[in-house]
């Protein structure tokens, strides 16, 4: 009953745009005819030359993956095929490690957004709802880390990890992507739990519950949303991360999808582009899926990441 | 704050991400800076050298200067193709009636492909023999003169592994700026349009300033992002051809892993924070400036 009015900022705010949709156009025609006409028509034009640009590529990926090998090399090679064969996907599958990849992938993205998730929400809990002396302190440093670039960290982590013996481990990707995602992530959870209201804290504790039972009872049940908004946006990033998967994970049976792909190449010596196209739409397509369905909980915390930053 | 809160519980609760961050981002960034003015190949020991990286990179390095020199365009790159682009886009979008939802979520489909994907089709995109799109595209325009291997031609490489870093996330930029010209008042533009103001004229007077807040936080993600963009040019040209698309991330990667001078790279990864912190401050000082 007392979560209806705080429903997490999702719906609410997927629900304005169709609002504004409405603008006047029958007033502004009526005002300049021809002008106005000839610029709609151009703005669709450049919205529909925006779209190809963005969406081309990735039809022409799935495309060649699904050409015959000799019809790719022989005709243009954007050109429409003749024929489309699933010859590729096998020959991607036996020639790369494309099962072993895709799992290491999920053990990192899986391991790094539970990180992420766990250490932001406690965070937020720390900073905004117990609150502490310098918790205005603690806040801007970490907020501080959304500007700092990764490059910074992969020297001084190679090096540590190689002394303790920790270079070459999932856990060696995943403490650096979760820790670079932590602050946007900490911003998010910070954001939602400044809606949740003082007096819900207030009756909580006047029957006796603690920090802990608050949190467990009031705080995380109502963060369900915000975890998939952190998740989904840092997700995406974590399982296409290329530059400390490829600094620190060194042997073969540890290398995630964006690293295999590159093995691809390398094994197919740049000719089997069929089989290699293959290979990355096998890897593409997943994660376009699970975007596709959940893209509303992703565009609503890019919005708000941005916008209230 | 809650009235019953132990020191405990606050610490309980702070522990963890403390930790992560301190020893997954502060950490390292504190070596950094220290490893900076060492001398140091990784095996034997550290040699202090004080600022003697530092005044190397600056003063003698030419691949140094060269890859300054390229980042700075590839940061022109980024940001027409982003923020220049993404604007012009979300106010495309608000030209439009019906399928605005469906075009946001088709225009941030590139950023969801990784980078070695992207970089696969960008060198079959690019490539000249056989022919790529672009060549294929300048040949069925009679263009053919124009037609070059884009990738390994000194004169056109770094724009080349620019280009796919910025149509990578216009997307990206357009849906946070569309998001925010959609929290403009109607009433203001229709008072605008009503005293006679042109399309135009509504976009810089009422709806850029409205939105500047948004603007520069786009910037200065923008930025940062191209100052630390590194994936693409590495993956496709590695830097090359001789230091033609060398960044400053390409080659900071190269003096630690591929070198071993590791100081030296620390020097390297310290001015790329410091490129960053300027030109967020620079941002925040030109534009802040103008909105108040």
């Amino acid at each position: 009953m007392t979560s209806a009015p705080l429903a997490p900022p999702v719906p609410a705010r997927e629900a304005a745009p169709p609002a504004p949709g409405r603008r006047p156009p029958a007033r502004r025609r009526r005002e300049r005819p021809t002008g106005l006409r000839i610029s709609r028509i151009v703005s669709r034009v450049l919205i529909a030359a925006v779209l190809v640009m963005q969406v081309y590529p990735f039809l022409w990926l799935l495309q060649t993956s699904l050409r015959d090998r000799e019809d790719f090399a022989a005709s243009n090679p954007f050109s429409i095929p003749t024929h489309l064969t699933l010859d590729n996907f096998s020959r991607a599958f036996e020639q790369g490690h494309l099962l072993r990849s895709i799992l290491n992938s999920l053990i990192i993205t899986g391991g790094a957004c539970l990180l992420l998730v766990v250490c932001g929400m406690a965070g937020a809990y720390a900073i905004a709802v117990l609150g502490f002396r310098f918790s205005g302190l603690v806040r801007g440093l970490f907020l501080l880390g959304i500007v700092v670039p990764v490059q910074v960290a992969l020297v001084p982590l190679f090096i540590d990890y190689s002394r303790i013996g920790m270079l070459d481990t999932h856990l060696s990707v995943m403490i650096p992507l979760a820790g670079f995602a932590l602050p946007m992530a900490l911003y998010l959870f910070l954001s939602f739990y400044s809606y949740i209201p003082r007096e819900l804290y207030e009756a909580a504790t006047l029957d006796g519950a603690g920090p802990y039972r608050i949190f467990a009872r009031i705080t995380l049940p109502m963060s369900w949303n915000t975890v998939v908004t952190v998740v989904m946006v840092n997700a995406i990033f974590i399982w296409n991360d290329f530059v400390f998967a490829n600094t620190f994970i060194l042997s073969e049976e540890l290398k995630t999808i964006p690293l295999g792909l590159q093995d691809y190449v390398g094994a197919m010596g740049n000719t089997d582009w069929t089989a290699t196209f293959a290979a990355v739409s096998i890897t593409v397509t997943p994660l376009l899926l699970v975007f596709l369905v959940l893209n509303r909980a992703m565009i609503y915390g890019l919005e708000s990441g941005a916008s209230k930053g | 704050m809650l009235p019953h809160r132990s020191r405990l519980s606050v610490l309980v609760f702070l522990a963890p991400p403390l930790l992560l961050f301190g020893g997954g981002v502060l950490l390292p960034i504190v070596q950094s800076l220290v490893l900076s003015f060492f001398e140091w190949d990784g095996i034997t020991g550290l040699d202090f050298v004080g600022l003697e990286n530092y005044r190397a990179l600056l003063l003698h390095d030419d691949v140094f200067r060269t890859a300054f020199g390229n980042q700075l365009v590839y940061l022109v790159i980024c940001l027409l193709l982003q923020v220049g682009g993404g604007l012009l886009v979300a106010s495309l979008l608000m030209t439009i009636t019906r399928g605005r939802e469906v075009l946001k979520v088709l225009y941030l489909m590139p950023a969801v492909i990784s980078t070695p994907a992207i970089a696969l089709l960008f060198q079959r995109i690019y490539s000249f023999e056989p022919e790529g799109l672009v060549n294929t595209l300048l040949g069925a325009v009679g263009l053919d003169a124009l037609a070059r291997p884009w990738l390994s031609d000194v004169s056109t490489v770094l724009t080349a592994v620019s280009v796919p870093e910025g149509w990578r996330f216009l997307g990206l930029y357009t849906v946070i700026l569309y998001a925010a010209l959609l929290s403009v008042p109607r009433e203001l533009e229709e008072a605008a349009s009503l005293d006679g103001a042109n399309a135009w004229q509504v976009f810089a007077r009422i709806r850029f300033p409205h939105i500047m807040p948004v603007f520069v936080t786009t910037l200065i993600m923008a930025t940062t992002y191209a100052l630390r963009g590194f994936d693409i040019p590495f993956l496709l040209t590695n830097g090359g051809p001789g230091q033609a698309s060398e960044l400053v991330t390409t080659y900071m990667y190269k003096t630690a892993f591929t070198s071993g001078h590791y100081g030296s790279a620390s020097a390297i990864s310290v001015i790329i924070v410091l490129e960053c912190l300027v030109a967020v401050g620079l941002i925040l000082l030109v534009l802040r400036r103008k909105a108040d």
